[in-house]
């Protein structure tokens, strides 16, 4: 690290610079913020703490040992109760008095909403420039990371060879592998124009909006489930906005517009919502985006805490994905590192609180936007009346089955008490007497009878049925007898019990209804952010961040320490009849002056090529995030993706054919010495897949993958131990399984994209492999190495079922030819042709395992050893790596 | 996440050189051994869950008034579950109860094991949960509150202490081969903690543990030529990488899961047990050797330094609405010796003091007929049974009292969290500061009830 930054104390210490950051972090929460000034001391200007608290001064410039203010963090009684300062802040504190207790330039009146010059100087609220790219090198990337490389005496590694590109960039592009038939065709076509042919092919397929729609569905938090609570009720209709985005990345739409659509797409389009043409339902779906937040009001917690909750996590979905800042930090307090004012997060929350308006909140369900149409109603309305028509038929039911429930209690009753019995249950609860009461509370077994309960009674009938069914069996066995009366009798006496069975015919007639209600065509609709017309709430700032303590009223606006004239937020655009206040936050983010946006979102795009973005903390640009290794390189490229509207697809090419994107990935000592992470990038990074490439590429690989797109997502289930895995769930009502398995067809074969995100259950497989957990959202995946992962590979189901159809297929495809069989595979999954001595180990490996499994009286041994060896390739660090 | 989790994560970044730093902005969750901020009493549990509920009258609780009033209507209002069998018709208990050890403790003739143990056990006859369904009722005293969804009590223990154990799971779950309980799943289920801290399930057929055991044909040998083959290839390929060191780590990583299969084997399998031992849990014995196995798994599995294990019984094994002169008898034979002997053994090998045993059903019964014909007795959360031994728990004591029908508790009682509460007392951990933050959030196993340690059962 020291190679790259060093961060040198000026000699000169001032309030601004060096002093006012630490006592920000430390001491403003007790001493100054919110009215508070504990001891009478407020520390957040010079001219305060000169004039000091009850112990007096609390400064002696030029006498450190005699300033209170020092002392008393030196000896660590302050901050109280909290860890003592590092000696370095103390000795700068130090300095700062001893020189005199300099201020940079004049101090304001009032130390409330004060952000420096210094804090605005901070490297991400500059401008974007446009860098005068350096020399020598045709591609302006290059040209950058030369220059940093050339500086500490390196240079680009060589470049990769051909099956390392068509792997990487396969991977990058698309998150699936190349096959045997594409690497074949790359390696033959000899041409310059090869390599870009092959750009230009992934960059078309329509994987490509799968995988880098998934990179975007991180960032915004997507899940198919509300979240927040134990139940985390389901989200029907979310999948629309997962296809918005794989399309709008397929479409290479402009990302200026993406964002617009994102943030405001309902904005466009002109209320009430009906009669939407095909691009007005993709701008409300945009919004989305804005409904990923984890929703506790629609998963059962309908609170002020959870409406608040929605907030909260809806800004820090936006704020990280589009400003790169954790602006939540400023939700109690002005912000300790960055200048973030506590005002200025309640000024953000203002832009979506006319959609997300705690006085007139909607649940999720009531701010869904329908897509039904007149005739779809009317159809609707006339099935509804046909099911209330069999509802009243099952409803007559019940009522003579309690009848005959009750009369058959009755009768167990002693006789004299079966009148008054009687009475007392028919009396309504509210007017039974304590007579009554005392009567039915010793015949609870009368006092119980309801719909919901007569199931309960079938048993006694049953019962019954059993008795006579076997008097019936005595008499029919008795051939000599006639018997005829008397089996009359039991018959109908049969019979009255059959018919007195509730739970078959009830439930028969609820099927019924129920089918009849099936035929309504099903309601689509777009999970939406809309505005309430004509309520324009007022937003407060709420004291330490408590929604149950608001105080002054804000207005609508961007970060301060970014806000320009450009794009003022209004507060109730009178030209349209939403507010406007999105769609102006929307347009200054991607007017291409804002300082944030352009910066944040091309440094996420290289993440996703390199590994690690130019700013190792794609979601937090503020102080304690990282600097830019190369920050004219991020300014450049954030200026000339803006200057070239916003596309994505040529960012892409523009990154792919650089030298750098090209070299190899292979450590040298020198650069390992000088860069061991890489960050000046003397070479490729090695990567692991992420956990759904991984599973992606197993199915893809083993000749499974159903490369259906779009629609809605495939569901997840616990299996017999918990596990989640993909399938429908048939365990009953108390959660035991019932051992039925409903087929999901080729479904379960989809890319991970497709399988449902429930957020309290995420497949297992992807969990092990570090899926993001959607709490809200993901700026940064980890990758972690860990024995649960090899068990993974070694046992689990998924991966056997896989490795055997690929043993299957490989059987099919090269029937009789296990070298055939070996190399196709070995290619298929490794991007590489096997040497003469690799297949000839697998051969041997094979060979062996099929030993083995013929004395295990193994049916198939042959397939079983090809599948074992697929299964090898697939947990291979050469399968799980990209070079 | 949730139940998600996957069954087998419990081992994340023990292998302290596999683990690569962890940035700070993510939160990073491990099983590591923690200190708790009390000095703790207990180490390990082992919760074995008669689930159904079990009839405190006829096993524990014995109601002399029920025979006085026998056939009777009794003359205080019930709760009932099941409407179209219920009666008001006083039932006597049909076993015989006797005092036993130097405390007296009463058990009936069904469990003549405890009454050996009993000097051991610290008896509540006061435990209310107060919903009376059994779901409701799991869930209130399995994971604090009525609902599904939340972390369970083993979740809990392992998220605050992690595990001592090196190579086995923190929290493992002995299920019966016959069926699941009400709640499947959910009875061990992580909730909203993260997946690692879910019980991983010991299944009745093999694999044993899904993804820590191979499958059936490469059992043995075959798995082992695998690791060797794939061995090789990522050797060759580390070669091509030289200074990869996450390519290491996970070479290394199949060679610590390969170890982490034979720990598991070994603690599962009971062969090396000598036959004094076996009978001690009556695997001698046709009727108790299933459970009795179980019980001496547990035992096993504490020894190597699991933190919890749950042993669970089958789908309403002891819910005896109907045929309770029966079906109770045989439900206390298959367990009582087996329980009796896993108290003993640990006490002869010197953990009970460090482990929780715990036995006990999500509810009682109440203390009239329920199905004339062939009679049981309903549901009652509002005053029944458990008792807890060694791990700090009294021994030799009952806690609580019923009212004289059995009923409700009248005397010293001791709700699901207030139960909750001390166990955690005993295992060094605060109710009050063991808590999990999510969606802007501070979730605890206690969640605000107004719980309770209660001294008087600590010894």
């Amino acid at each position: 690290m020291g190679l790259l930054f060093n961060s040198g104390q000026a000699a000169t210490v001032t309030f601004e610079a060096d002093v006012r950051p630490i006592l920000k972090a430390h001491c403003f929460h007790c001493h100054g913020e919110d009215g508070s000034a504990k001891g009478g001391l407020d520390v957040r200007l010079r001219k305060l703490l000169l004039k000091g608290g009850k112990h007096g001064p609390a400064i002696v410039p030029g006498q450190a040992e005699k300033s209170l203010f020092y002392t008393k963090i030196r000896d660590g009684e302050m901050p109280k109760e909290q860890a003592k300062l590092p000696a370095a802040q103390i000795e700068t504190l130090r300095r700062w008095i001893e020189q005199g207790a300099e201020t940079a330039r004049p101090e304001p009146d009032s130390p409330d909403e004060w952000i420096t010059e210094e804090e605005r100087r901070f490297w991400a609220f500059q401008p974007i420039k446009n860098p005068p790219v350096p020399s020598g090198t045709a591609n302006p990337i290059d040209a950058f990371l030369l220059r940093r490389l050339n500086a500490d005496g390196l240079g680009f590694s060589p470049k990769a060879g051909k099956r390392t590109l068509i792997r990487r960039a396969t991977f990058d592009l698309t998150g699936l592998p190349p096959t045997p038939e594409e690497i074949a065709k790359f390696l033959a076509d000899e041409t310059p124009q090869a390599y870009d042919q092959l750009i230009d092919r992934l960059l078309a397929s329509p994987n490509y909006g799968e995988r880098w729609g998934r990179h975007w569905l991180d960032v915004a938090g997507y899940a198919d489930s509300e979240g927040y609570t134990e139940s985390d009720a389901e989200r029907g209709w979310a999948w629309r906005y997962r296809d918005y985005v794989v399309r709008a990345l397929n479409d290479d739409m402009p990302w200026d517009r993406f964002i617009r659509e994102q943030l405001a797409g309902d904005e466009m389009v002109p209320p009430p919502y009906t009669g939407l043409n095909p691009e007005q339902v993709d701008k409300l779906t945009a919004t989305g985006f804005l409904r990923m937040a984890p929703d506790g009001t629609g998963s059962g917690a309908n609170t002020a805490a959870a409406q608040n909750q929605v907030m909260t996590e809806t800004l820090k979905i936006v704020s990280t994905s589009l400003m790169g800042m954790t602006v939540g930090c400023a939700q109690c307090h002005d912000h300790r590192y960055d200048p973030i004012l506590q005002s200025d997060y309640y000024k953000l929350r203002a832009v979506f609180e006319p959609a997300l308006d705690p006085a007139n909140w909607r649940m999720p369900q009531s701010r869904q936007i329908s897509l039904f149409t007149e005739a779809d109603r009317k159809q609707c309305a006339d099935i509804e009346v046909e099911a209330k028509k069999l509802d009243a038929k099952r409803q007559a039911k019940v009522d003579f089955f309690i009848e005959r429930t009750l009369e058959w209690k009755l009768r167990k009753a002693p006789e004299e008490l079966r009148e008054p019995l009687r009475v007392a249950y028919k009396t309504p609860t509210g007017k039974r007497t304590d007579e009554h009461k005392v009567l039915l509370d010793n015949h609870p077994s009368v006092r119980q009878i309801s719909p919901g309960s007569l199931y309960l009674y079938d048993r006694e009938f049953n019962d019954e049925i059993a008795k006579l069914n076997a008097e019936r069996k005595k008499l029919t066995d008795n051939k000599d007898a006639d018997n005829a009366e008397a089996l009359k009798k039991l018959d109908g006496q049969i019979q009255y019990f059959r018919d007195s069975l509730t739970k078959v015919v009830l439930d028969a007639m609820a099927k019924k209804a129920a089918d009849v209600r099936a035929t309504k065509p099903e309601e689509p609709f777009i999970r939406a952010l809309t505005e309430q017309a004509g309520k324009v709430p007022v937003t407060h700032l709420f004291f330490r961040g408590d929604h149950g303590q608001p105080k002054a009223a804000v207005k609508p606006a961007d970060l301060s320490v970014v806000a320009l004239n450009k794009n003022p937020i209004p507060e109730n655009d009178g030209r349209r009849p939403s507010t406007g206040r999105r769609l102006a936050l929307a347009k200054r983010l991607t007017d291409g002056t804002h300082p944030l946006t352009g910066r944040v979102l091309v440094n996420r795009f290289w993440l996703h090529h390199f590994g690690r973005g130019l700013v190792d903390t794609p979601g937090d640009f503020g102080k304690l995030g990282e600097k830019p290794s190369h920050p004219e390189l991020l300014d450049w490229l954030a200026s000339d993706f803006m200057k070239n509207g916003w596309r994505l697809k040529r960012l892409h090419r523009l990154i792919m054919t650089s030298q750098a994107y090209r070299q190899t990935s292979r450590r040298l000592a020198k650069l390992d010495e000088l860069d061991p992470d890489n960050r000046l990038l003397g070479r490729m990074s090695v990567r692991r897949l992420e956990a759904e490439t991984l599973r992606d590429s197993i199915l893809f690989v083993s000749g499974q993958w159903n490369p259906r797109m779009f629609g809605k997502p495939v569901s997840v289930k616990e299996d017999e131990v918990g596990q989640i895995v993909v399938g429908v769930s048939t365990n009953d009502s108390s959660n035991r399984p019932t051992g039925k398995t409903i087929s999901l067809g080729a479904e379960e074969n989809r890319r991970s994209l497709y399988v449902e995100v429930r957020r309290s259950k995420v497949l297992s497989f992807v969990d092990a492999f570090d899926a993001p957990s959607m709490e809200p959202n993901c700026t940064k995946r980890t990758i972690s190495t860990v024995a649960p992962q090899a068990l993974m590979l070694m046992n689990n189901n998924f991966v056997i079922s896989e490795s055997r159809s690929m043993a299957g297929r490989l059987q099919h495809f090269a029937k009789g030819s296990l070298d055939t069989q070996l190399g196709l595979a070995w290619e298929t999954t490794l991007g590489q042709a096997p040497s003469a001595g690799e297949l000839a180990q697998s051969a041997a490996f094979v060979e062996k395992q099929t030993a083995l499994f013929k004395t295990q009286k193994e049916k198939q041994p042959d397939l079983a050893a090809l599948a074992n060896y697929c299964q090898a390739l697939l947990s291979s660090n050469a399968f799980i790596y990209v070079d | 996440m949730g139940i998600g989790g996957v069954a087998l994560t419990w081992l994340l970044q023990r292998e302290g050189l596999l683990a690569k730093p962890v940035k700070p902005e993510f939160a990073a969750h491990d099983l590591l051994p923690k200190r708790p901020p009390h000095e703790p009493r207990a180490k390990a549990m082992i919760s074995l869950f008669m689930q159904g509920g079990p009839s405190q009258m006829d096993l524990c609780d014995p109601k002399p008034m029920l025979d006085e009033w026998a056939g009777r209507d009794i003359p205080v209002k019930l709760k009932y579950d099941d409407a179209a069998g219920a009666s008001a018709q006083v039932l006597p208990s049909s076993w015989k109860f006797n005092r036993h050890g130097q405390s007296g403790m009463d058990f009936s003739e069904l469990l003549p094991g405890f009454g050996e143990i009993a000097d051991e056990l610290c008896l509540i006859r006061s435990m209310h949960t107060g919903v009376n369904n059994h779901g409701q009722s799991i869930h209130a005293l399995n994971s604090g509150r009525t609902v599904s969804g939340r972390p369970s009590l083993g979740s809990w223990l392992t998220y605050g202490l992690g595990t001592e154990s090196q190579n086995l799971p923190a929290y493992l779950v002995l299920r019966d081969p016959a069926s699941l309980p009400v709640e499947g799943t959910w009875n061990w289920s992580a909730g909203w903690l993260p997946g690692l801290y879910q019980g991983t399930v010991v299944r009745a057929r093999e694999p044993r543990i899904l993804n820590l055991e191979a499958p059936a044909n490469l059992r043995g040998g075959g798995q082992r030529n695998y690791l060797d083959f794939l061995g090789n290839l990522n050797r060759k390929h580390s070669a091509s990488h030289p200074g990869e060191l996450d390519l290491e780590a996970r070479i290394a990583s199949f060679e610590l899961a390969a170890r982490m299969q034979t720990s598991a084997s070994d603690a599962m399998d009971i062969s090396g047990e000598n036959a004094a031992t076996k009978k001690l849990y009556g695997i001698d014995e046709d009727a108790t050797k299933e459970y009795g196995t179980r019980c001496l798994i547990a035992r096993r599995l504490v020894e190597r330094g699991v933190r919890f294990v749950h042993v669970l019984t089958g789908n309403q094994f002891w819910d005896h609405h109907h045929g309770i002169k029966g079906s109770l008898p045989k439900a206390c034979k298959k367990t009582d010796r087996p329980i009796a002997g896993l108290v003993k053994d640990l006490k002869r090998l010197g953990l009970l003091d460090s482990t929780v045993v715990h036995w006990g059903g999500e509810m009682g019964r109440l203390p009239v007929v329920q199905n004339t014909r062939n009679a049981g007795r309903d549901h009652n959360t509002y005053g029944f049974s458990m008792w807890l031994a060694g791990g700090g728990f009294k021994a030799g004591h009952i806690h609580g009292e019923t009212d004289e029908w059995g009923h409700r508790s009248v005397r010293d009682k001791v709700n699901h969290y207030d139960y909750h509460a001390t166990l955690l007392q005993l295992f060094g951990l605060d109710h009050n500061h063991l808590k999990y933050k999510r969606g802007g959030r501070v979730q605890s196993l206690i969640d605000g009830q107004p719980a309770r340690v209660v001294e008087e059962l600590l010894a």
